[in-house]
């Protein structure tokens, strides 16, 4: 038979799933208005999270490229510095040394009392620390590289004992500088420092220690005329006149490689300066496709909530006529 | 006499009304009882002698659509065992997290890897190298909570299933008895819509644990089968047999003996696959989340942790490492053994050479596992190795995802998105089924009591009542000319 009746569940049923329905949906839009998130990212991405985790990954590495970067930069502008006051140290007093052949014995003395001066200076220079790292130890960041400038003269007194003219002791220390033995184990450094990752598939490489041959020969320089301090060649007033010149000589010989050292350090300071402002805005891009993919447009969500909420309302207004639709509130 | 048989049939006519009132405010009564079928009185006319006597109350039926019911209790079945299925996989999906949680898998590693990169820059920094140790040491963590997740969902179910077969015994068993109760009341010519109501709420109860069809026979009798063929009641209740265990680790199985299968009247049966007659409901649910989906959800993650381990454990990133022994990841400290693959990711942990909470160094995180004394502080080479280890893309050692090489971060990101597309299908698949639940309850629910309808009725009722005492005061007043007349 053909059913006239419908049950009052029935209606029932309908308005309250309705109603559930809507409100569940209220509360999904309400939270998204409010955080910028999707209240289920799964559903929102299909299941694809790949693009969004990509992202996350790389945004949490160029944050660790951020700190290896200014550190990198920190380290061979201490470098920089360090190498330009060895330069200012070594034109100082080089022009001075070069005319010091004709010089009275005494003037000799006060330069080689200076040019000691100079030489623990250049140890001091290239025994810089920045941030805690020996910035020309390689490896060894956490010894100094040089021991003090009285323990490297008295090596190299020994080194030039029994020389009676410049040109001996001149070789003698010259050779002590080659010498693996010499300055070799005067140097309590380790081998080039290993590259710091500075972006994807990027590292800088910050080699320089204090046995790079410019810097090496910059020392030899300064240590022929403190040598003089240390009364090498005495008595001998013309020798100890050369020996100042040749060590002026060596001085100014070395300014060149100083340069050469300088400008390939700053190479290196221009990559890490290229990758910072690349990785910037690499971060700056990928911040705004993460929002694009993982964010919910505010817009969007705002006007789903308005739509819901209205709705919810119509649905109030049945729900209220509908339950005042009844035969027994006629049967009187 | 004919004044007397209308006075009878009139008083019959009380008494069928007064029947309808009573099985209409039964009705009125019950609008909203959950299960309660409309009843009807049904009316025949009364023949006594070959002639009319008035009308007669046929008996009560009880107005139930057998079709839509079944209809409606194999939806529920299938509801009920989509939304496990779906709740199980939304818990999972949880347990490793989804790119806006701040604790899931992605986002440690993610850590793990800029400790790293930032150590690289910077070996010579105790804070740096205890960074790679404490976001390894998270990294683990969270496979280890995603693990644990999972297997105590495991355990749930185990428990949830536990559950299921003693409501299904008990019910079964009340069946039976209530059975028996309808057959001698019907036989005694009672009315028995009661108790086909309970009867029909307890048959609901068990077809969302296992689908059943209902088998009709005579003097009210019903028989159960499943729809996998499995004759639960048929005068005897079937016995189901299950026992639960209180702890499931990873490597138990039911193949292996360690996890309970089912039986009925002791007889054991398959919980899966066709032959089985337990699925569709909440119950084959609760297996396959054991048996299958929790299984499988925990050997990606052990492809995952496995992966993981493999990348450090080579001596050709650490030079220092001995061969065979463990590299930066170590399974419960040993190094793994390819062979013992299930549950890896619950026992993962840091290598105790680098943890100093476990009496290790952070220097062998610089100079290597095997290193006995500290090296130089500034040599990050090590460092970069393992950093490249853990991005190199590599072949996966393990089945349970498409072959082909690839970086840990889009393992780790194919792991995530995996089962997170899983979730979604589930739930997709679970809102159909209750979809199609909703439209069958609703049609059920337009068969139920219209108190409209019934205060119809009423007027009707009220109307026939009072025409009837009309007849029998006019009967009355009839016997009453009568008897002045001998007066």
């Amino acid at each position: 038979m053909t059913r006239i009746s419908v049950g009052d569940a029935s209606l029932t049923n309908i308005l309250a799933r309705q109603s559930a329905d809507l409100r569940g949906q209220v509360q999904r839009a309400s939270q998204e208005v409010a955080t910028g998130r999707h209240s289920d990212l799964g559903a929102a991405l299909r299941g694809d999270f790949s693009p969004l985790l990509a992202i996350d990954a790389s945004l949490a590495r160029l944050s660790a490229y951020k700190s290896n970067t200014a550190d990198a930069a920190f380290q061979t502008a201490a470098q920089q510095s360090a190498i330009s006051g060895l330069s200012q140290l070594a034109s100082g007093i080089s022009t001075t040394l070069l005319g010091a052949k004709n010089a009275t014995p005494v003037q000799i003395d006060t330069l080689a009392a200076d040019a000691r001066g100079r030489l623990a200076s250049a140890i001091g220079l290239l025994n810089t620390q920045a941030s805690g790292r020996a910035v020309f130890s390689g490896v060894a960041t956490g010894t100094v590289p040089l021991g003090s400038v009285e323990d490297m003269l008295t090596a190299l007194q020994t080194a030039a004992a029994g020389a009676t003219s410049a040109g001996q002791v001149t070789a003698a220390v010259t050779g002590w500088f080659a010498d693996p033995l010499g300055f070799g184990a005067f140097y309590q450094g380790g081998g080039p420092r290993s590259s710091t990752p500075i972006a994807q598939g990027e590292a800088a490489e910050i080699p320089t220690t204090a046995m790079d041959p410019a810097l090496r020969d910059t020392l030899a320089g300064f240590a022929m005329a403190a040598l003089l301090d240390r009364g090498v060649l005495a008595g001998d007033a013309t020798e100890r006149g050369r020996l100042a010149q040749q060590a002026g000589q060596q001085l100014a010989s070395t300014e060149d490689a100083r340069t050469t050292l300088q400008a390939r350090i700053g190479t290196v300071e221009a990559r890490i300066e290229a990758a910072r402002t690349r990785n910037s805005a690499e971060e700056t891009a990928l911040g705004i496709l993460r929002s694009e993919i993982g964010s919910v447009d505010p817009y969007e969500a705002g006007t789903r909530l308005e739509a819901i909420q209205s709705q919810l309302e119509s649905l109030y207004l049945v729900t209220a006529r509908v339950s005042r639709l009844s035969l027994a509130e006629y049967l009187r | 006499m004919s004044v007397t048989s209308a006075l009878a049939g009139a008083l019959s006519g009380l008494s069928a009304t007064s029947r309808q009132a009573e099985i209409l405010s039964s009705n009125v009564a019950n609008a909203t009882t959950p299960g309660y079928a409309r009843r009807q009185v049904s009316l025949g006319s009364a023949v006594l002698a070959g002639q009319g006597q008035g009308v007669q109350v046929l008996g009560i039926t009880r107005d139930v659509d057998k079709q839509l019911l079944g209809e409606r209790r194999l939806a529920q079945a299938s509801g009920a065992d989509r939304d496990l299925r779906a709740a199980f996989l939304a818990r999972v999906e949880q347990a490793l997290g989804t790119p806006d949680s701040a604790g899931s898998l992605a986002a440690r590693l993610a850590a793990f890897d800029q400790a790293l990169v930032e150590a690289a820059g910077r070996p010579e920094s105790q804070a740096r190298l205890s960074g790679i140790a404490t976001t390894a040491q998270s990294l683990a963590a969270g496979l280890a909570t995603a693990t644990k997740d999972i297997q105590s969902a495991r355990a749930t179910a185990d428990r949830q299933i536990g559950e299921e077969v003693g409501r299904l015994n008990a019910t079964l068993a009340q069946l039976q008895e209530l059975n028996v109760q309808l057959r001698s009341f019907t036989g005694a010519g009672r009315d028995v819509s009661a108790l086909l109501d309970k009867r029909q709420q307890l048959v609901d109860q068990i077809s969302s644990i296992i689908p059943v069809r209902e088998i009709s026979r005579d003097l009210n009798q019903i028989a159960l089968v499943t729809t996998g063929g499995a004759t639960l009641l048929d005068g005897a209740a079937a016995v189901i047999g299950f026992s639960a265990i209180h702890t499931i680790t990873p490597e138990m199985t039911q193949a292996s003996g360690g996890l309970s299968g089912i039986t009925i009247n002791g007889r054991p049966y398959d919980t899966a696959g066709s032959a089985s007659p337990i699925l569709g409901g909440s119950l084959g649910a609760l297996f396959a989340v054991r048996d299958e989906l929790a299984v499988s959800a925990q050997g990606k993650l052990d492809a995952v942790a496995r992966d993981l381990v493999e990348r450090f454990a080579s001596p050709t990133v650490d030079p220092t490492l001995a061969p065979g022994a463990p590299g930066l990841f170590t399974d419960a400290g040993a190094a793994f053994d390819p062979l013992d693959e299930a549950g890896l990711a619950g026992r993962l942990s840091l290598n105790a050479l680098v943890d100093p909470s476990q009496g290790g160094a952070l220097f062998r995180l610089r100079d290597g596992l095997g290193a006995a004394t500290e090296g130089a502080p500034g040599n990050g080479t090590l460092i970069a190795a393992l950093h490249d280890a853990l991005t190199a893309a590599r072949p996966l050692s393990s089945t349970g995802f498409a072959a082909g090489a690839r970086s840990f971060a889009t393992l780790t990101g194919d792991l995530m998105s995996d089962t997170s597309a899983l979730r979604l299908a589930a739930q997709s698949e679970k809102s159909f089924a209750s979809a199609k639940l909703t439209a069958l309850t609703d049609l059920e629910a337009q068969n139920g009591i219209d108190t409209d309808q019934e205060m119809q009725d009423l007027l009707v009722i009220e109307k026939n009542y009072a025409a009837n005492a009309k007849v029998i005061q006019a009967v009355a007043d009839m016997i009453d000319t009568l008897i002045r007349l001998g007066a």
